[in-house]
């Protein structure tokens, strides 16, 4: 059973002389509690196809399938309320509002769910203690590292319990020990807690992490590579133009 | 707490310095609008409070409908009445106190009344002394009551002797009884016999007043209702006669306060919307995230909305504090002046309910109104928005089309006052305005390449920077553009507006008051109220030697739609020889001698305004002789008299319908090749007898003008300064906000040479840039304005010479680029001083 799935997914940006086809008929299928990365070089199309998958923009064509349902046909705000219960982001720059502590940030799609606040924040201590921030839930944003920041963040993305976890370079503005920290953070998330994630990265190592690597170029998938083969996924790689 | 409730908050308190200058720019417009108004209901209530004190406890007064003295045997008459116990005949004056008559206070009642009968119908409950007796009526006695308080407000005891003025010059008055009454301030009596008020105020054997008392027991409104079938219409039953020609001079200060706070409010409404623009811009990542996880539109266009709603309601609960403050300060600084101008005791401040919701709907409304294009705008920022890299102010592109709709309003401006209609030139001054405001984003490019040109001549890279700074975000500069021209046109409106009218009056005043000689109360009660001299005083004046021809004035007052009017009387001829009116279009000095015949009046440009009635028309007016037609014969202003509601009759009829022989204002004139010297010599020895007049020579009248004009004139500067403060806020909120927004390129300017002097004059630069935006349209808005208001004065029938507001225009000017140097200043400290590292990694 997949648990979201692209069909025949094409973005296309612009027209005439400046038409870029940004993904081009893309098919992927992602399995419950599956990690997978995506990689490729800049500009194949991985952050097109993650921003259409979370519903964040809309396709030219083909169809984005999650939990059965069709999310490119959908309203704003059927869009949005599917963000908010089904799917959780995780940025490159955190994007926490800074004026709040860490867990009003993490509580955040909670309480823009209607949940009272109290009991958001209460979920969103637990959630603070399982990324490993315990004691920093009353801090603001400037008052953590970039590592901890990003904790909150992966806090936020997981506190609705969502189906699916969009991770966009979620490394990308990290030292090398807190990209180590935190793709083996959202390998437990995948691991231990059963949640889909689809993550975009640049760094091989970090994409190590994952169970399954899916290689863009040019805004197609070229290849599809389960990470259990060392040797396979150092052939993709070379073929999607990365080593 | 709401999420939205709880971010406006912390966003709120995180920038305090914005805060700060955005909530002052809606502190400053509540403040105006709330305090000045503040003044104004404590004043009214006070001319009601003092004439309802009139009434005190009797069950009946009875008063003339045109405020005026009437025959003793309307008592007569009510005593008739069934249901009525007693009456009591009265004479109610008010005199002003010369300021040399060593009584502390500047203007007493004096009460006539009739000891016999006057226990009968009030009380008059005896705290020391006596009551006055029928005896004091044979006018070798000269008894007066007070009240205590009174006495010891005035410093007098028991068997003291004091001065008041009268018709034949001063009346000498001996304190016989205190009473243990309140003295109401404004309104504090002095109680003679009726024989001696009436010798006091040379009225003869006439009443102002009846008071009546009822039988116990008596149905009182069929009593009432009784009483006025027996008098008939010319009289005023019960019910207290409080609409004064004042009132409607403070509905029109009213007015002015508030539009002066809406405008003050419109400026806060740019800074507000500058603000927010800025926030938004700001806030892009965050808007974009939250979206991102799932915060609808509404929402995030319910958090802007919040968080202006928390500014306004911060901005104007501070406003109504302040608001209060400055009612107190200006109600004291104000109260004086206008005690002695028309006699009113010194008020407290009072704020009615609507004052209360009009200033807390336009402080709020006013914020949330200015919130609501930039919050729209941010709840249709997407979530790609979170994704992408920050990048600082990119060139905006100019609203073509706000231009073009700017442009037509500008069209429909020039049409409206080229109308000739008042209505429409005063809407075309919004219309100019909101179409300056709508097309100077468009405007922002072309007027400041050219203005940028005389700044690069002395600061020639940093100028360069400042225009590209300015143009890259046009929307901004055009908001502080817009507050800018707002507080320039009101500078150049107001000066030119007081420059003309004070133009004018001096017109008034050279053709009804330019004689050599001016005799005249030291307190004017225009309206009525004023002790007139009897006939000795000018007749000595016409017999000093060296004086050729004397007019005189004399003042009573009638009622017209249920509002009081001023009577003044003249000698036509006499008048005509020696003063004239200015006349409106279509008088001339021909009206003047139409006067002399009975039933006729002459209006002025107030009376015209204020009741449609012109040239031709027929008036019936009640006088304390019945009501009486008057065909209006021309209409023209005299200088004294300019600013009320007046008609002017002959004497004569002044005499015969009004009772009125008294005279208020004495012109005199110096027979050619006399001493006039001497003559002045005599007459102040003359006017020395009459201590509530004073004498002016032409030389010391102009100055006495000059004086009061030059106070006028401060008021109205201190007015354009205050309004000019706003655009102060304005140029210093968009600067500091210029300066947050581009911490990273300033930081990049210093790593590649720039110096901090540098720096500081781009800051400078765009500063000025902007005033002068502001100022290129203020400035024709400020001599549209200025038109239009001196064509109000002229619908208030106070036709006024139009002059080019020269003098408004440089101190605009010089306001706008002062205000620039002066709002640069923290701005360039803060730029020049940045951490250069710091600077270029912040987000």
């Amino acid at each position: 059973m997949t648990i979201a799935e692209t069909r025949g997914l094409t973005k296309i940006y612009g027209a005439g002389e400046t038409r870029v086809v940004a993904l081009d008929h893309v098919d992927l299928a992602i399995e419950p509690g599956e990690f997978v990365a995506v990689m490729g070089p800049s500009g194949c199309g991985k952050s097109t196809l993650l921003n259409l998958m979370g519903g964040l923009d809309t396709p030219t064509e083909g169809s984005v399938v999650l939990d059965g349902r069709d999310i490119a046909a959908m309203s704003d705000d059927e869009l949005t309320s599917v963000r908010r219960k089904r799917i959780g982001f995780v940025f490159q720059f955190f994007n926490l509002i800074p004026v709040l502590t860490a867990a009003e940030n993490a509580s955040l799609p909670l309480v823009l769910d209607g949940v009272p606040p109290k009991e958001a924040l209460g979920r969103a201590e637990e959630m603070l203690a399982k990324v490993g921030l315990t004691h920093r839930s009353g801090s603001r944003p400037d008052q953590l590292s970039g590592g901890q920041q990003q904790r909150v963040a992966v806090a936020r993305a997981l506190i609705t319990d969502p189906a699916l976890v969009l991770a966009d370079e979620p490394t990308g503005n990290l030292d090398s020990r807190s990209s180590e920290e935190i793709a083996g953070l959202l390998r437990q998330v995948s691991g231990e807690w059963g949640r889909a994630i689809l993550m975009v990265t640049h760094d091989p190592r970090i994409a190590a992490h994952a169970d399954r690597i899916v290689f863009m170029r040019d805004g197609r998938i070229v290849d599809d590579t389960r990470i259990a083969n060392s040797d396979s996924a150092r052939d993709a790689m070379e073929r999607a133009g990365l080593l | 707490m709401s999420i939205q409730l709880r971010l406006a908050a912390r966003y709120l308190a995180g920038r305090k310095l914005r805060t700060t200058l955005t909530t002052l720019a809606i502190v400053l417009g509540v403040m105006v609008i709330f305090g000045l108004n503040g003044i104004l209901p404590g004043m009214i209530q006070s001319i009601q409070q003092v004439m309802l004190a009139s009434v005190g406890q009797v069950d009946l007064s009875i008063t003339s409908a045109s405020s005026g003295t009437f025959e003793p045997s309307v008592a007569q008459a009510v005593a008739r009445v069934e249901g009525v116990r007693a009456v009591s005949p009265a004479l109610r004056r008010t005199i002003a106190l010369p300021r040399d008559s060593g009584l502390d206070a500047s203007a007493l009642v004096v009460v006539g009344i009739d000891p016999v009968t006057a226990p009968h119908v009030r009380p008059y409950p005896l705290a020391a002394g006596r009551m006055l007796r029928p005896s004091d009526e044979s006018g070798m006695r000269t008894a007066a009551m007070m009240s205590r308080e009174l006495a010891d407000k005035l410093g007098l005891r028991l068997g003291e002797r004091f001065k008041l003025p009268s018709a034949s010059g001063t009346t000498v008055l001996e304190l016989v009884g205190m009473l243990d009454t309140p003295a109401l301030p404004g309104s504090e009596e002095v109680i003679v016999s009726l024989p001696m008020a009436q010798r006091m105020f040379d009225v003869g054997d006439r009443i102002s007043e009846i008071d009546a008392g009822f039988v116990s027991g008596a149905d009182r409104e069929a009593v009432q209702r009784a009483v006025r079938r027996a008098i008939g219409p010319d009289y005023i039953v019960g019910a207290v006669q409080t609409e004064s020609p004042l009132s409607a001079g403070f509905e029109a200060a009213s007015f002015i306060m508030n539009t002066i706070g809406v405008f003050a409010l419109a400026m806060g409404g740019f800074i507000i919307l500058n603000t927010f623009r800025t926030i938004v811009s700001e806030r892009r990542h965050d808007i974009g995230m939250l979206r991102a996880v799932g915060a609808s539109r509404r929402t995030i266009l319910g958090m802007f909305l919040l968080e202006s709603l928390m500014q306004g309601l911060l901005g104007t609960g501070l406003g109504l504090l302040a608001g209060y403050g400055l009612a107190i300060v200006a109600n004291n600084a104000l109260g004086r002046m206008v005690e002695q101008i028309i006699n009113l005791p010194p008020t407290d401040v009072r704020f009615t309910p609507s004052t209360w919701v009009t200033a807390i709907i336009l402080g709020v409304g006013v914020t949330v109104l200015a919130a609501l294009v930039p919050a729209r705008a941010a709840a249709r920022i997407t979530p790609l928005e979170a994704l992408r890299p920050a990048i600082g102010d990119v060139y905006e592109a100019a609203a073509t089309k706000r231009g073009w709709a700017g442009l037509a309003l500008v069209a429909v401006a020039v049409a409206g006052l080229l109308s000739g209609n008042t209505g429409l030139a005063g809407l075309s001054v919004v219309l100019l305005l909101a179409g300056l405001a709508l097309g100077s984003s468009v405007a922002v490019r072309p007027l400041s390449d050219f203005f940028s040109r005389a700044i690069e001549l002395v600061y020639r890279s940093e100028g360069g920077v400042a225009r590209a700074n300015l143009q890259r975000n046009p929307g901004r500069a055009a908001a502080t553009a817009s507050a800018v021209m707002i507080s320039i046109a009101l500078i150049v409106a107001l000066v030119g507006t007081i420059t003309s009218t004070i133009e004018g009056f001096g017109v008034y005043a050279e053709k009804s008051t330019g004689t050599d000689y001016l005799i005249l109360p030291q307190n004017l009660l225009l309206g009525g109220g004023t002790v007139g001299a009897g006939p000795e005083l000018r007749a000595r004046v016409q017999d000093t030697p060296g004086i050729g021809d004397v007019a005189t004035l004399r003042f009573a007052n009638t009622v017209l739609n249920g509002t009081a009017v001023q009577v003044v009387g003249i000698d036509p001829k006499e008048y005509g020889r020696i003063a004239g009116f200015e006349y409106s279009k279509g008088s001339s000095e021909a009206d003047l001698t139409r006067l002399e015949r009975d039933g006729t009046v002459l209006a002025n440009g107030v009376f015209t305004a204020q009741y449609g009635s012109g040239r031709g028309d027929t008036l019936r007016l009640p006088t304390p002789s019945g009501e009486k037609r008057f065909r209006v014969v021309g209409v023209g202003n005299d200088y004294i008299n300019a600013k009320i509601p007046t008609l002017y009759v002959s004497q004569a009829a002044l005499e015969r319908w009004w009772g009125v022989t008294t005279d208020v204002l004495i012109l005199a004139d110096a027979r050619p090749g006399s001493d006039k010297a001497a003559a002045l010599r005599e007459l102040t020895k003359t006017v020395a007898e009459f201590p509530s007049f004073a004498l002016y020579d032409t030389a010391s009248w102009r100055k006495v003008q000059a004086d009061l004009y030059a106070q006028m004139e401060s008021i109205y500067y201190v007015l354009a300064l205050i309004l000019a403060i706003p655009s102060l806020l304005a140029l210093l909120n968009t600067l500091t906000i210029g300066v947050l927004a581009r911490t990273r390129e300033i930081g990049m300017l210093r790593a590649v040479g720039g110096t901090r002097k540098q720096i500081k004059r781009i800051v400078l630069s765009e500063s000025l840039l902007l005033a002068a935006l502001g100022l290129s349209a203020g400035l024709i808005a400020g001599v549209w304005l200025g038109y239009v208001m001196i064509l109000a004065v002229e619908g208030l029938g106070l036709a006024m010479p139009y002059r080019f507001p020269g003098v408004g225009i440089a101190l605009a000017v010089a306001v706008g680029l002062s205000f620039a140097a002066l709002a640069a200043l923290i701005p360039a400290r803060q730029a020049a001083k940045l951490d250069v590292i710091r600077a270029l990694r912040y987000e």
